[in-house]
């Protein structure tokens, strides 16, 4: 099939990486990405609406190769100086919802050696539960890990809950369809007043269902402030901005389309177009500036989210 | 997200312009706001204690000074003051409509002058005679059958608009004015400029009837205007709200009993095309659908196509053609990045489902047979036409033709039954009147949803009379009474 789609896109066989032409996210929600018999199948959360109600579907051959792709880096941003940590995931349970990539990378950090007791506090239909969290956070330092969505549910239904001090915070994804959308200076802002873990102990991670490795925008207890921050994969993945017109590449400072190489995702697609802006730096990283802005101009024409609602489609 | 710098470069310059006209004789707004409207920046009064009553108050007042007025007088008004507004709509004022709008000067002019054909005054007597048997009844009584009957719009009429379509709001003011109904009107974001203009150009030519209409853009749906729009929705007799299901469900879940709601709901365009009968139904299927930048509730998204496969590929290869001609000469407006990203996020998907599946067929401006790639950033995203069974269609808009190979015209009201719902314009090309009637084809799309069944070349501008999802345009406005004496 990928072979078929070069030969489409005018490239039978690449011969660099950059050539290979990259695969769009939304692909994900129409077509069986992966192998046949997959280990995991991986679903997004459902939440993005373009297109509109379908949920992204990637299928994953082997669950090692995600841990171990996903392992180094999470470590390396989430774990330095720590002896002992309680984890408190604001991320759904794994064993609950087996097919959330997040839900299944917080297992992984939840079976980390340097981890005493791993608290589950969301769920998905019922959002944060904050007694769970009050519960979890007495005692040793904490390694809250969190949608930024569910921080900002937990923020708002406690004054205040200050967290052990060393205490570290990965915070991740955005407010994709939600309503509640801050933005992350309001939010640290907040983490600070409302937990007590400062700026330099909150790291924002970058993943997508679609993708196996994740880029962090700093290691948490040396996080500079967030105008400093780049975020970075593990060095098997590529980056690229490209321009949103022509979707040429665009040079390091410029924003454009995200575009992600990433070999982790082998067994499915490696080259991934995003609807992610963010520019790259000129030492591999890159400065994430959020989803591209602004919907399809609509006038009283029905715009797709509606149209699958009343067309009754999943 | 705020736009990055390279690319808000890529944006004309954001014209600044006055949301707004109220009534004469009332007090100077003491504060201002100003909002983004389309890729314009819009300056409206911030409503303060006491505003929402005293504009409802004067146009009331207004109202009653119009009671007086023949309807005739007003049409004449209302349609010499529309087509001076469009007559002088000189480039300066183009690019500002336009930017509003965010479609380009050419398509902007392309559209207020379709628009504007249906606020001539014949369109308007077209309009009047359509509704009312005998239009003297919006005057006084006038004998019917036996009786006497009397039509009258309400006290002051609100209009909620939605979108970006320029025009939208100027022909809700012209329907409203014409039942003698004074109106303030909420355009739409991208629909501030035109309507404004018309306000003013209607205030300098007919202060009496110029003092019914009022403007005020305030951003749809924005918290800051719950107690505002609350407020009016008390005050005012009816609203008529264009928008999705979302701002309707807020407006009546809001709007007290006693005030009346016109709903006009986001709309759906098909055509039915027998490719065989209509050679160059291609030409007509591309402008459908590209007119408005397929922003409007008439535009066509989904085409029907009577035959094989091969017979429907080979008309997507025609209007693939055609796009590309529409294209130079009715370029989209720059657009933003999230524009950008749908586009190619839609094609890079469908040629995923192309390679995996072959059921999908696409046509886009690198791919064309006469190739037309966008030749500066400005002329993205171009266009698309893609060929798919009908489980794949999703109206994304941006000049996306969706053509479905259908068998027969039941295997086309098979596929139309489910949208039922939010079905409006249908356009035919190859349909013969004496098919249509013998075979009972209009009876059954009427029956599926369809309110308004023409020719695939007159989908884009309905005339003033249209039966407006459905409704009479004027006659959902007003309420009637009957005298009978012994």
């Amino acid at each position: 099939m990928l072979r078929r789609y070069w030969e489409q896109s005018g490239c039978r066989s690449p011969a660099c990486w950059e050539e290979v032409p990259p695969v769009p996210t939304a692909a994900f929600k129409d077509v069986s990405i992966g192998p046949d018999a997959p280990e995991a199948v991986f679903r997004t959360s459902g939440t993005t609406i373009k297109p509109a109600g379908r949920r992204g579907e990637h299928r994953v051959a082997s669950l090692a190769l995600y841990r171990t792709a996903s392992r180094r880096n999470y470590r390396r941003h989430l774990f330095p100086g720590v002896a002992s940590v309680r984890v408190v995931s604001l991320v759904p349970n794994p064993t609950a919802l087996p097919e959330s990539s997040l839900g299944t990378m917080a297992g992984f950090i939840s079976r980390e050696p340097e981890v005493s007791v791993a608290a589950w506090a969301f769920d998905p239909e019922r959002g944060v539960d904050v007694e769970v969290v009050r519960r979890a956070v007495a005692g040793e330092p904490v390694l809250l890990l969190a949608t930024a969505f569910a921080l900002v549910q937990l923020l708002d239904a406690i004054e205040e809950l200050r967290l052990p001090t060393g205490s570290r915070i990965m915070e991740t994804g955005g407010f994709k369809g939600r309503t509640a959308a801050v933005d992350r200076e309001t939010l640290y802002q907040r983490i600070g007043t409302v937990l007590g873990v400062p700026e330099s102990h909150v790291v924002n991670e970058y993943g997508m269902t679609e993708m196996l490795s994740q880029a962090y925008d700093a290691v948490a207890g040396a996080a500079p402030p967030l105008p400093a921050r780049v975020h970075r994969f593990p060095p098997w993945v590529r980056t690229r901005a490209l321009d949103p017109a022509s979707l040429a590449p665009l040079p390091p400072g410029r924003p454009g389309l995200l575009s992600h190489f990433d070999l982790a995702n082998a067994g499915s697609v490696c080259h991934l177009l995003t609807e992610d802006m963010g520019a790259t730096t000129s030492n591999g990283g890159f400065r994430f500036l959020g989803r591209a802005a602004g919907a399809v101009l609509r006038g009283c024409s029905l715009p797709a989210e509606s149209f699958i609602r009343t067309a009754g489609r999943p | 997200m705020t736009e990055p710098a390279h690319l808000g470069a890529r944006l004309p310059d954001a014209p600044r312009l006055d949301g707004w006209l109220w009534p004469p004789g009332l007090p100077v707004p003491e504060s201002f706001v100003e909002t983004r409207a389309g890729h314009a920046q819009v300056r409206g009064p911030a409503p303060g204690p006491g505003c929402a009553e005293a504009l409802v108050s004067s146009l009331r007042a207004a109202g009653r000074r119009l009671a007086d007025r023949p309807v005739r007088q007003i049409s004449a008004t209302l349609a010499a003051v529309a087509g001076d507004l469009v007559r002088q709509l000189d480039d300066h004022a183009l690019e500002e409509v336009a930017a509003n709008a965010a479609l380009s000067p050419a398509m902007t002019r392309e559209v207020v002058e379709g628009i504007a054909e249906s606020w001539t005054p014949d369109a308007l007597d077209r309009l009047l005679r359509a509704e009312f048997p005998d239009v003297r009844a919006l005057d006084g009584f006038v004998l019917e059958d036996g009786r006497a009957v009397r039509a009258a719009g309400p006290g002051t009429t609100l209009h909620f608009g939605s979108g970006t379509v320029p025009g939208v709001t100027v022909t809700s003011m012209i329907r409203a004015l014409l039942v003698k109904s004074p109106i303030l009107a909420k355009p739409g974001a991208g629909d501030v400029a035109l309507t404004v203009r018309f306000a003013r150009a209607l205030r300098a030519a007919d202060p009496v009837l110029g003092a019914g209409a009022a403007v005020h853009y305030w951003p749809g749906g924005d918290p800051a205007h719950d107690d505002w729009e609350r407020a009016l929705l008390r005050l005012v007799d009816q609203a008529v709200v264009y928008g999705a299901d979302a701002t309707i469900e807020s407006v009546r879940a809001r709007a007290p009993a006693s005030t009346r709601l016109v709903e006009h709901a986001l709309r759906l365009g098909v055509a039915v095309v027998d490719p065989a009968r209509a050679p160059g139904s291609a030409a007509h299927g591309a402008r459908a659908a590209a007119l408005y930048d397929q922003r409007g509730c008439v535009s066509t998204h989904l085409f029907l196509l009577l035959g094989d496969r091969d017979q429907a590929a080979r008309w997507c290869d025609e209007l693939a053609d055609r796009f590309a001609s529409l294209h130079r000469t009715l370029p989209f407006a720059p657009v933003g990045t999230g524009t950008l990203s749908a586009v190619h996020q839609l094609r890079g998907r469908l040629a995923l489902k192309k390679a995996a599946s072959g059921t999908v067929e696409l046509w886009t401006p690198r791919d064309s047979p006469t190739p037309e790639a966008p030749r500066t950033d400005l002329d993205a995203p171009g266009w698309t036409v893609v060929l798919a069974p009908i489980e794949e269609f999703e109206p994304i808009g941006a000049r996306t033709a969706w053509v479905v190979p259908t068998p027969d015209l039941n295997g086309c009201l098979e596929t139309l039954a489910p949208l039922a719902p939010v079905l409006q314009s249908v356009g035919l090309a190859g349909i013969p009147e004496e098919r249509l009637d013998e075979s009972g084809f209009a009876e059954a799309l009427f029956t599926v949803g369809a309110t308004r069944i023409v020719p695939l070349s007159d989908v884009p501008f309905p005339g003033a009379e249209w039966l407006h999802d459905g409704a009479r345009p004027l006659g959902e406005l007003v309420r009637w009474a009957e005298a009978r004496r012994r």
